[in-house]
Formats: structure tokens, sequence, C-alpha cells
């Protein structure tokens, strides 16, 4: 019993980095409709640059600062390549045309940082605390991965519940139409969800950097795993995407605890065909209640 | 006053519209009546600028409208209550008033929103309910209500009566035309329900395939036999 509570406490700080990238995911969906596959790429590519300034500096908040500000612009130049050309067509071809941008920042990672994997330097203590006498399988660094996560879907909800502008972002998320027709600047505000799903992708890739290595295609399974877990959180709910992905966290790390790691792609991409089989709308989609 | 001038609308080969004009003055209602398919609502759209014309003009008190964005048109002073559901099911009664003018200060949003409820007591009720809870006339006075909060000079209702008891609709109606007086508001009203949209408004306008075939004193509109066979099938 205590193996099982190690391994589900050791599962939540990726499920913290897994739920951020599911959240992004669900940003730019809720904004445009489009499943942004680059998302991971563009995490990948901030972290490399996040790395650079650790590197420069030595200063760990720098670099994710500076991570966090290439993914907003990041986010903005993807939505531009990949939806104005498309803009007409249906949203596929910008589904498909967000793998084109993935393989490309991919590429450009490897001209730039080169192909092999380096370490990412870990910025707190990784060792198992320990308390009231007992080792947990938890680290310091842990505690600040889960509370950042904490802190940005916290800011997340706060902008949209509380402000304007996240208001703006609901409804022309729910009906662009109404939106517009009532003073809100549409494609703008789309622009800004792609620019924050940026942001939330790259404080993900600088907090899962440490825990294994950087290079362009290290991410990939990331996506994966955040996908299975925005998909089963129903795509359009940041609720649903934040304890899927934490959930989908518990999971790798029991099948990896309790068998062997390399079977968790496996798994998640089996509770990934369950949901679209049997709850395609995802646990906390809002598509039955919009089809009334 | 809202100026149409000749206003042409095509959906690749089939007109829409062919060169409407027409006036709509300020502190009174104006109705475009026609049967299904006339161009009514093609017309409401353009107006508000989610629609294109190939031809033609729109002017607010000699400022152009068309041309510009939808978004924008809105913060001219024309503010389109479309067809059908136009609010947000999954926002809340107050989400769904807040959304109307965000651009404008926060004082002047408050007022507008105290009026609202002034207006429509009924959404002053229900303010922390999801949209998709209210009535059908309930909805329709929250659509209003958050075109309202654009701060307009003119208001456009496409169907407000679709779906609704005749009772709401009148009380509806009764609301928007003593609103027109009270703030001097330009409305423009299209209805398939001849009967109703005539008996509110001041001037009657009869759209048929596109095109104006009559306008007047909406009295006149009522009382022409022949045009009521002809073109409003009663």
């Amino acid at each position: 019993m205590t193996t099982f509570i190690d391994y589900l406490l050791g599962g939540v700080g990726s499920g913290a980095i897994i739920a951020l990238m599911a959240l992004a995911l669900v940003l730019t969906w809720r904004a445009t409709r489009v499943v942004n596959f680059a998302q991971v790429g563009q995490a990948m590519f901030t972290t490399f640059i996040a790395l650079s300034i650790q590197t420069a500096t030595g200063n760990w908040f720098v670099a994710l600062i500076g991570a966090m500000v290439a993914g907003a612009l990041l986010g903005v130049v993807v939505q531009f390549l990949v939806l104005r050309p498309v803009n007409r067509m249906d949203t596929s071809g910008a589904i498909i045309a967000t793998f084109g941008v993935l393989i490309a920042l991919q590429a450009a990672a490897g001209m730039i940082w080169g192909g092999d994997s380096q370490a990412f330097p870990q910025p707190f203590d990784n060792s198992a605390i320990t308390l009231f006498g007992q080792e947990w399988p938890l680290s310091i660094y842990d505690l600040v991965v889960i509370t950042l996560a904490a802190v940005m879907v916290i800011g997340l909800t706060l902008l949209f519940t509380r402000t304007s502008l996240g208001l703006a972002m609901r409804a022309t998320a729910f009906n662009p139409e109404v939106a517009r027709l009532s003073g809100v600047r549409v494609s703008r505000t789309l622009t800004i969800g792609w620019a924050l799903a940026g942001v939330v992708g790259a404080v993900a890739g600088v907090l899962v950097a440490p825990s294994s290595t950087i290079s362009p295609n290290s991410f990939d399974i990331l996506l994966v795993f955040a996908f299975t877990a925005a998909v089963i959180g129903g795509l359009d709910s940041l609720v649903g995407a934040v304890s899927m992905g934490i959930g989908t966290g518990l999971v790798i790390s029991l099948v990896s605890g309790y068998s062997d790691s390399s079977n968790a792609p496996v798994v998640a991409l089996v509770l990934l065909a369950a949901t679209l089989l049997l709850k395609p709308e995802g646990l906390f989609g809002h598509t039955k209640a919009r089809s009334v | 006053m809202l100026s149409i001038q000749g206003l042409s609308v095509n959906y690749g080969p089939v007109k829409a519209l062919t060169r409407v004009s027409l006036d709509v003055p300020r502190g009174e209602v104006t109705a475009v009546i026609g049967a299904n398919g006339a161009g009514k609502s093609t017309l409401m759209r353009t107006l508000a600028g989610l629609v294109r014309p190939a031809e033609g003009s729109a002017f607010l008190d000699g400022q152009l409208l068309t041309g510009h964005k939808p978004e924008d048109i809105v913060r001219m002073g024309v503010a389109l209550v479309p067809e059908g559901r136009s609010t947000i099911p999954e926002l809340t009664v107050d989400e769904n008033l807040r959304l109307g003018g965000l651009w404008r200060t926060r004082a002047e949003r408050a007022v507008s929103h105290a009026e609202v409820f002034d207006l429509f007591p009924v959404l002053g009720q229900r303010r922390t309910m999801r949209a998709d809870t209210l009535s059908g006339g309930e909805r329709q006075q929250l659509a209003i209500g958050r075109a309202l909060m654009c701060a307009p000079e003119c208001l456009l209702l496409d169907e407000p009566s679709l779906g609704l008891a005749p009772l709401i609709v009148t009380q509806i109606l009764d609301l928007v035309k003593r609103l027109s007086t009270e703030v001097n508001l330009a409305v423009l009203l299209v209805e398939q329900n001849a009967v109703t949209a005539l008996r509110e408004a001041t001037q009657g306008v009869v759209l048929n395939l596109g095109q104006v075939v009559m306008s007047g004193p909406a009295a006149e509109i009522a009382s022409h036999e022949e045009l009521r066979h002809a073109y409003l099938g009663y």
C-alpha cells in the first residue's frame, strides 16, 4: 500500500506539467477550434531559449520569464502562420498545418541548438523530502512545479471569470458572431488566446525539462499525454484539462511503477481510444449542453 | 437617422437584395415586413457589417457604415439583435449583458446596466442564472438588453417575435416603441408577423424578393388589401 501511495504522489508533479500542456491545447481549441499539435514544438523551442538564458545568466527565474515571453510571441507567430492562410478553409486544414509547424520548429531547433540531448540544470533540490522521519516521493522541485501550475490555473481562472478580456474570450469561444456584434474585437481576442496558450506551454516546457533532457524531439511524448488528457477532459474545459492532466500523470506513474515506463504511452493511447469510443464529448465537454 | 441608399447584396449568383433604399428616422419604429426569403435578415446582417454589400451604402447621421467591421459598426452606434437565440447560453445573464459595450468605460456601462434592469426587471431577478435557464421571452429581453448595453443610436431587431407567445411579443415591442421615443432611438424592426409589426411601427416597408415594393405609413400598409394578399399572404 505504501508503494501505491508513493507512486500516486510521484505522479502529481508530472501530472501538473501534463495539466499545463493540456491547458495550452484547450486554450487554442476554445479560441479557434484548432488542436495545435505544434504546441509541444513551441514549448521545446522556448525551453531551448530558457536554457540559453539560464546558461548566460545563471538565473532560473529569468530563464522562465524569458521562455514565457518567447512563448507568447511564438504563439502569435504560429497562429498567423497556421490560421491566416487557411482561414477560409475548414479548420482540419489548419490542424494539419500545425503538424507542419511542429516539424519546422523541430528542424529549426536542431539547426540552432543541435540535435543532441542536452541536460537542463536542476534549479531546485530534487532529492526526496524527509518529513516525519520518512522519505516522501516528492522533492522541493516537485513542490515548485505543483505550486507554479496551481498559480497558473488560478490566474487563468481569475482572468476568465473576473476580467473583461476573459469575458470577451469566453464569449468569442462560445459564439464569435454575438461577440462581434457586441463590439468584441474577435480576431485580436483569438490571437491573445494563442499567445496565452504559448505562455502556458512554455511554462510546462521549462518545468518538465530538468526531469529529463531536452532535444528537438524530447517533448513528443508530452504531446501524447497532454492530448489524451485534453480529450478526456472534453477539449473545451479548463477544469477538464487540469483534472485529467493530473489524472493522466497519476496513471502514468502507477503504470510505470508497477510495470515499465515504456508502457505508459500505450496506456495513454488506450485511454484516449476508449474515451473517443465511449464518451467522445469528454468528461467535461460542453458539446451536449450546446446541442440543446 | 439611419439612411440606406441603393443597397444590393449577392450570395454568389443569387441576388438577395436589389438597390434597397429606405430611411429609419429617430424616435420611431420602422418595420420591414415580407415573406420568408424576402431578404429581411440579409438587410439586417448587411447593416451590422456581417455581410458585405455589392453596391450601395448605409449612413447613420451622415456617418458611413458600410465597409466597416461589425465590431466597429456597433461602436458607431448601430446594434443588431440577430434572429433566434442571440444570447450566449453558457454565460450568466449578467455576463451576457456585460459583454455588450465592453469598450465603454466602467461608469458608463454601470449606468446602462441599471437602465436595462429598470426596463426588464425580470433580468435583474435572474442576473446570476445561466442564459439557457431563461424562457424564450426572457432570452429575447436579454438579447435586446445586451444591444442596449452598447449605447446604440440605432437598434436593429431581427424577428424578435420568433417562437414567442403573442402577449410577450406585444409587451416587448411596446417596450421597444417606448424606448425609441424616450431616448430618441432609430429602430428598424424586421418581422414576418406583419400584423404585430405594423401595429407597433410608424413607418412600414414591404420587401419582396430583395426589393422594396412599397413603403409608407404603417397604418396605410396594414390597410392595403391587394398588397397584403400579394406579398404577405393573409
